[in-house]
């Protein structure tokens, strides 16, 4: 287990402050803000790259907060690979083993080892510099995995990549993972990565954690207007996509959602709360969804108001609408409505 | 570009006028004298001796001012320049006056007499050409991301074993391509060291002394054999520095 207390660290431009954590063994825990929140400070002041300015990192009940950087056992894996170029990829992956002085025969199968599970064993006599940039960060993963890390931090390890490239690394980075079990802090900026690879989630901003939850929660639930403005979601739901005619329907245990993102099997489904229109009565357009519901709760957030309706699944729709719109059509609690979306708007991943 | 043409025509015709002034035989002949090889055998020593002292000094100095920020680092900063800008023999009767200080005497007392000795050259060579070593590697130092350091730091390695490992081959160019400056500067070397080695004939006798000896006593034999193994020396370094450093910025 990894506890952070109240650690600050001011670098300028970027800082942290009184940031507090605990993350479990074996935990997948995704930290997610905007740039600039501080996530690759937090991830280098947790591997020692800088000393805390103050507060404790208690690692497996030992502090940690001013062990040098190579007793602590914490692999760290950047956006920019970071791979020596002048080493081979064999050697990049066996450069840890090395200083830890294993045994050539040792390292040589531990190197063949990783390479199998990140898929790189073709590339082992290659030079980092003649790869792709999915190759490289497999290689990045592996050499810090070579280490058996008592915790493996990821800053941002896709999100230089295509999106294929980073769809098939993501899933790697699960399978990987339940391997492994390795103790996992992964700092991203898209949400969709932290709601697929995460078991806990913390949203960072500006130095702070701001809130920590699971995924679900912190989706559904945001505390604060920063985290429901930054995820921008609201609206997340699961179901069966089956797609019929060019258009696909995800049945979400009630009703039937029409999306044109044609991914069919069990998926998320996610609408911006911004993206909804609420009418009082049945509007004919051509809009591809619309459904009856009842307004459950009311919140107002200043020059928005965010309704809740409630249309007979598990969970009701966020929907934001202006203030000015919200008085004009004299909503509030108990209200019956209908809410209306494009098909073009409904995001599926 | 006409006047592009005329300056590198211009350039060739001094050059070849040095080279066609003898005959072959005599250039050769004059070479092979024990004057000459003495003085290759001198400058090709100094301008590698005093190379490894630039290189040992240069690579802890440039690292500090390319990684850390301390008191005042500007001000140094400056001042390891000085000696760029300094007519080299001003830093040759600087060194030679710092010789004859009671610290310089002390020393010649431990063994290191630098004033008329080729010890002297070395020191002058040094002296004149570090700020070269010590610009390109700081240049070199500062275009490597921190993050390999710090990367290799997480896989088991000391401050210094991530420097060893990782930041040096890393700055594999930049060394050779100071290195190649620094002693080809050094072979060329002739202001300072003559301030403060003097020129003595077979004892402080580098290829630049040995070429003004000649001249001044008119054996111009020797002193064109000089110079065209001179030119054959920056033509060579010349041609490795582009081909393997040449995108390193001295200035």
């Amino acid at each position: 287990m990894i506890r952070i207390e109240k650690i600050s660290k001011d670098l300028g431009e970027f800082f942290l402050r009184d940031v507090n954590l605990e993350i479990d063994d074996g935990e997948y825990f995704m930290v997610l803000g905007p740039t600039g929140a501080g996530k690759t400070i937090l991830l280098e002041t947790i591997a020692g790259i800088y000393r805390a300015d103050s507060g404790r990192i208690v690692l497996n009940e030992r502090d940690i907060t001013d062990v040098p950087p190579r007793e602590r056992n914490i692999g760290i894996v950047y956006q920019d690979y970071v791979l020596f170029p002048f080493l081979t990829v064999e050697e990049n992956i066996g450069f840890g083993l090395k200083s830890r002085k294993v045994a050539k025969r040792e390292i040589k199968h531990r190197v063949d080892e990783l390479a199998n599970l990140m898929g790189v064993s073709h590339l082992l006599h290659r030079y980092p510099g003649t790869l792709s940039g999915g190759e490289q960060q497999r290689i990045a993963i592996a050499r810090a995995l070579s280490m058996e890390p008592n915790v493996l931090l990821l800053d941002e390890p896709l999100s230089a990549l295509d999106p294929q490239t980073s769809e098939r690394l993501r899933q790697e980075l699960k399978k990987v993972h339940s391997v492994m079990k390795t103790t996992t802090i992964h700092v991203t900026h898209s949400f969709e990565e932290a709601f697929l690879l995460g078991s806990r989630m913390a949203v960072m901003n500006k130095g702070a954690i701001i809130q920590v939850g699971e995924p679900n929660d912190v989706f559904r639930k945001p505390e604060s207007e920063f985290v429901a403005d930054f995820l921008g979601v609201g609206n997340l739901f699961q179901g069966e996509s089956i797609i019929n005619n060019g258009v696909a329907y995800i049945d979400l245990d009630g009703i039937k959602i029409a999306s044109t993102t044609l991914m069919p099997g069990s998926v998320h489904v996610s609408i911006r709360p911004e993206d909804i229109l609420v009418s009082t009565a049945e509007i004919a357009s051509s809009a591809r969804n619309s459904f009856k519901g009842v307004i459950q709760s009311v919140i107002d957030v200043g020059t928005t108001v965010r309704i809740a309706v409630d249309v007979g699944i598990n969970a009701p729709f966020a929907v934001a609408i202006t203030k000015q719109s919200f008085e004009d059509m004299k909503l509030e609690k108990g209200k019956e409505v209908y809410i209306t979306f494009k098909a073009s708007t409904v995001h599926v991943f | 570009m006409l006047s592009s043409l005329l300056l590198a025509s211009f350039i060739l015709t001094m050059i070849i006028c040095v080279v066609t002034h003898t005959t072959p035989h005599a250039l050769i002949t004059s070479i092979l004298s024990e004057e000459i090889q003495f003085a290759i055998r001198l400058s090709l020593t100094t301008a590698v001796v005093s190379t490894i002292l630039c290189i040992a000094i240069s690579i802890p100095s440039a690292y500090a001012l390319a990684r850390y920020n301390f008191f005042g680092k500007s001000v140094v900063n400056t001042i390891l320049d000085v000696p760029l800008a300094l007519p080299p023999l001003v830093a040759g009767v600087g060194l030679l006056i710092f010789g004859m200080t009671s610290f310089g005497r002390g020393l010649a007392e431990v063994g290191l007499d630098f004033v008329f000795t080729p010890l002297g050259i070395v020191i002058a060579q040094f002296f004149v050409n570090v700020p070269f070593m010590f610009r390109i590697l700081r240049g070199t130092f500062q275009s490597i991301n921190p993050r390999y350091e710090h990367v290799a730091e997480t896989l088991g390695c000391t401050e210094a074993q991530a420097f060893w490992r990782v930041t040096l081959p890393m700055s594999k160019n930049g060394l050779l391509a100071g290195s190649i400056i620094t002693w080809s500067k050094g072979i060329g070397e002739f202001g300072a060291a003559l301030m403060v080695a003097g020129a003595t004939r077979m004892k402080t006798e580098t290829l630049p002394i040995s070429l003004y000896l000649n001249m001044s006593c008119g054996e111009l034999n020797l002193a064109i054999a000089t110079a065209t193994i001179l030119i054959i020396i920056s033509l060579i370094s010349l041609f490795v520095f582009e081909r393997y450093g040449g995108f390193t910025r001295v200035f």
